[in-house]
């Protein structure tokens, strides 16, 4: 099989005698098996194959795949907890994240912080976009206590 | 990779933007700022330092589209020869706008005059920057407290004589309050002294006591008076808010989870009235007593007046140092005590799986790790609150000791009386009793403003329009569409174009895969829904110039899942006609073939039905559901696949109840059975908004088109099945 753009800008999946335009890869489950079982839909969503793992697509076309799953996921990961306040309800967030800088705002943490696992929470904000705090024990003391204050 | 310079002659002359929007995500999926222009000739996309990233001449566009991603998406274009471009690349938080910019370029670049909705929505509160909870919606830190709070007294308005009263009750305790303390003195003094009689001390009692008499009477009278008007605002204000939900738009609903327009009804409308009846008597009443004890106070003796005082600066520290973390931990309690109530809501309506899988163990396990959670979090928040409880009270005592201090100083020296002493001693108390709640005033008051913006919000958004309209119509029951256009969300339409007219009494069948258009068709028929554009005819009379609530009342509708409310079976079937008789109501219910098994039920037609009454099974509901539907007696009759996983007798017997039901009705149907839709005049074949086909069954089936096509996979699956079984 052989993956690449063509014509630029979508993905092309090549496999013996047959071609797939725009390719999707999409993750079968994201959470609880990030970087395992990834399935690649047609343009129809029909799926062409299951990949176990990434690497199984081949040397060449792993970087490609990356790519594509960075532009189509766009969870951001946080890496640092800049500044957490909770006022009436709203809680506001300063992060830094593997995406860039952040603020953002969710609404009642009841539902929008969700703790995947132990290490592994989720937070939603009011627009629905994703923010992942994977493993939180990884984060640095000052952004842990901070997280903490509020979750 | 995304830069494709595409314009002929590169740059154009600066051009007024028809559109400027900016995104939050660069090429490289990073948070970044990138702004995109359409001009009249062309489409840019740049960097803050005005690096153009992507330019495309509108003349090359065939089409553009906004392309979901997980937890954003990208605008992508497709040029006229084919090639596709990835444009710009957006989170969630902007995506529906740049869905609009997507249809938005698309119309100008087919000539079309530019009509989208890009309404800037609010992100940030102008005033203190803050992000908004809800975009476009009250900041909670500076929503314009005076003019929310003139709207909420406003509700006081038809209690102003008890108001009135209540607030002349709260400033006449507070007086009487402050008496005893001066009987003491007078006493004491006059103990000291030995210049009070027995008689004068007589006198005093009684004066004293006929306080204490009036002053219980008067809280007596005070508190019926409180409870009067806090059930009747709060009701007040309940009603008021659900009556504006009531009639807002399905759109509003479609956008909101019923928990959080619920909550809306109960929650905030509960914030308001704690604030009026217990926060705002509580901080008028207190704020008027400290003022007067301590202006009695100073009378007295400034300098010890000073010093009592000097810890109350401190209470107001620790309370307002320590009531953003206890509050927070008492969220957090709260939190956790859902969690429990979730999983035992779940585990104890799913017990049957539970106990087929035997994991009893299991769910006991995921039980008591909430609950201990539970424990940990109420554990951790009532000891701090106990901790910070114990410094004020310490604080205070500091106030006591002070005045023993100083004041018992004063008096050794005969600057003070032991009377003046012991009376400063009693008003103490007084001031420093409520202090320590003063901090969260304004807190609490924060709240209640937050909580009123929202439920003015609501009760100030614009309701389905032609609620006030005054035309009526009796519908004979024509209904054309005349190039109708539709999308839940704008930028995706899921009727595009349709034209299609319909005589009265005519059956009309709906067919297509699922997400072909049909229930949005039916959506719009009932009005639940405005067209985004064309119109839709009623006896020649365009629907938007009718009466809503005139037009709904000829409207009846069977549903795929009929929805019963929690009463008796009479009274469901007759939900549209409530002032029915029991004689009309099982004339439906006959026509409806459901008599025979509404009589053979324990109480008849009064058995009790709904969330907590006996279980019907698919079919019975159907059954009372068309039922309901006879009665009622619309023109107009929609039926959304009433046939539906039920035995071949049901079935016959809901088709034999349909088919007197349609009669003489305009009646427009949706089936997944085709063989159920024999009976419809005409049939509508739907494919991706858009009819592709129409005529009569045989018709259809003759020209071998996409029908026929259905109903041949149709039936080879059906086949399947039969020699499955």
């Amino acid at each position: 099989m052989k993956l690449f753009y063509a014509p630029e800008g979508r993905l092309r999946l090549t496999m013996e005698d047959r071609s797939h335009l725009d390719v999707v890869p999409a993750w079968a489950a994201p959470r609880t098996h990030p970087d395992r079982y990834l399935s690649l839909l047609d343009s129809k969503g029909k799926e062409i194959l299951m990949l176990e793992r990434l690497e199984d697509a081949g040397a060449d076309n792993v970087e490609v795949l990356r790519q594509e799953l960075r532009r189509r996921y766009l969870y951001s990961q946080v890496r640092r907890v800049n500044a957490v306040r909770m006022e009436f309800g709203a809680t506001y967030w300063s992060v830094e994240t593997d995406r860039g800088h952040r603020d953002f705002v969710t609404q009642s943490l009841q539902e929008n912080a969700q703790w995947i696992d132990e290490e592994f929470l989720l937070l939603i904000d009011v627009e629905g976009n994703h923010y992942q705090v994977k493993p939180v024990s990884a984060l640095d003391p000052d952004s842990l206590r901070r997280l903490r204050s509020v979750v | 990779m995304q830069t494709a310079s595409l314009t002929p002659g590169g740059a154009s002359a600066p051009e007024i933007p028809l559109i400027d929007v900016t995104s939050d995500l660069d090429e490289d999926g990073l948070y970044g700022v990138r702004r995109l222009v359409v001009t009249a000739t062309e489409v840019t996309v740049s960097t803050p330092t005005g690096v153009p990233t992507c330019r495309i001449a509108l003349s090359d566009i065939a089409k553009a589209r906004h392309d979901p991603l997980v937890s954003g998406g990208r605008m992508i274009v497709t040029l006229k020869n084919g090639v596709i471009i990835p444009v710009v690349n957006y989170s969630l938080a902007v995506s529906e706008k740049f869905s609009e910019v997507a249809r938005g370029i698309e119309q100008l670049s087919q000539g079309e005059e530019l009509s989208i909705d890009m309404h800037d929505e609010l992100k940030r509160c102008p005033k203190c920057d803050r992000l908004l909870p809800e975009k476009d919606g009250p900041c909670p830190v500076c929503v314009n407290r005076s003019k929310t709070l003139w709207r909420i007294f406003g509700f006081l308005k038809p209690y102003s004589r008890a108001t009135t009263m209540l607030v002349a009750g709260s400033v006449c305790t507070t007086a009487l309050n402050l008496i005893p303390p001066y009987i003491q003195k007078q006493l004491v003094d006059g103990f000291t002294s030995k210049s009070l009689e027995t008689s004068g001390l007589l006198q005093w009692m009684a004066l004293w006591l006929g306080l204490a008499l009036a002053g219980s009477g008067l809280q007596i009278f005070n508190g019926r008076l409180m409870t009067y008007l806090a059930t009747h605002i709060s009701k007040d204000l309940r009603a008021s808010t659900y009556r504006a939900i009531e009639y807002l738009s399905m759109k509003y609903f479609d956008r909101k989870p019923v928990g959080a327009i619920a909550s809306r009804v109960t929650q905030d409308t509960d914030r308001v009235w704690h604030f009026l009846v217990d926060g705002f008597p509580f901080f008028i009443t207190n704020s008027l007593m400290a003022l007067g004890v301590i202006g009695f106070l100073f009378s007295i003796d400034a300098v010890l007046a000073a010093a009592i005082l000097v810890p109350i600066p401190f209470i107001l520290l620790i309370s307002v140092r320590y009531w953003k973390p206890i509050s927070n931990m008492f969220f957090k309690v709260s939190q956790r005590m859902a969690r429990l109530h979730m999983q035992l809501n779940e585990s104890l309506s799913g017990i049957r799986v539970v106990k087929a899988f035997v994991s009893e163990d299991r769910e006991f396990k995921r039980f008591d790790e909430r609950n201990k959670a539970w424990q940990q979090a109420a554990m951790q928040a009532d000891q701090k609150w106990y901790t910070a409880f114990g410094m004020m009270t310490f604080a205070a005592s500091l106030g006591a000791l002070i005045n023993w201090t100083v004041g018992g100083m004063f008096v050794l020296q005969g600057r003070l009386t032991l009377g003046e002493f012991i009376m400063v001693n009693s008003l103490l108390i007084m001031v420093y009793g409520p202090m320590q709640w003063f901090a969260q005033v304004n807190n609490w008051f924060s709240r209640a403003m937050a909580g009123a913006e929202r439920i003015f919000e609501v009760m100030d958004m614009t309701p389905e329009s032609n609620r006030e309209l005054e035309r009526t119509l009796d519908i004979r029951g024509d209904v054309t569409f005349d190039a109708v256009r539709f999308g839940y969300d704008k930028s995706n339409p899921v009727l595009k174009n349709m034209s299609f007219d319909v005589k009265a009494g005519e059956m009309i069948g709906f067919v297509g895969r699922s997400g072909a258009g049909k229930s949005s068709t039916i959506n719009l028929i009932c009005r639940f829904y405005e067209p985004d554009g064309g119109r839709i005819l009623v006896d020649g009379v365009p629907l938007n110039e009718i009466n809503i609530a005139n037009y709904r009342s000829q409207i009846g509708i069977v549903l795929q899942e009929p929805f019963l409310f929690n009463g008796t079976i009479a009274e469901n079937i007759a939900y549209g006609k409530p002032d029915a008789s029991l004689e009309e109501i099982m004339v439906a219910a006959r026509a409806a073939n459901a008599h025979d098994f509404i009589v053979s039920k324990p109480d008849g037609y009064d058995s009790i039905v709904g969330e907590r009454g006996v279980q019907l099974s698919g079919g019975e509901k159907q059954r009372i559901s068309i039922a309901r539907a006879i009665l009622h007696n619309p023109r107009i009759l929609i039926l959304d696949e009433a046939t539906s996983s039920v035995d071949v007798e049901t079935e016959r017997q809901i088709q034999e109840a349909i088919g007197r039901l349609v009669e003489g009705r305009t009646t427009f149907a949706i089936a997944h059975r085709l063989s159920t839709l024999r009976n419809a005049n005409r049939l509508i074949v739907l494919e991706r908004g858009e009819i592709v086909e129409m005529g009569t069954h045989e018709e259809l089936m003759q020209r071998r088109g996409v029908f026929c096509n259905l109903v041949e996979t149709q039936r080879a699956v059906t086949e399947i099945i039969g020699v499955g079984n």
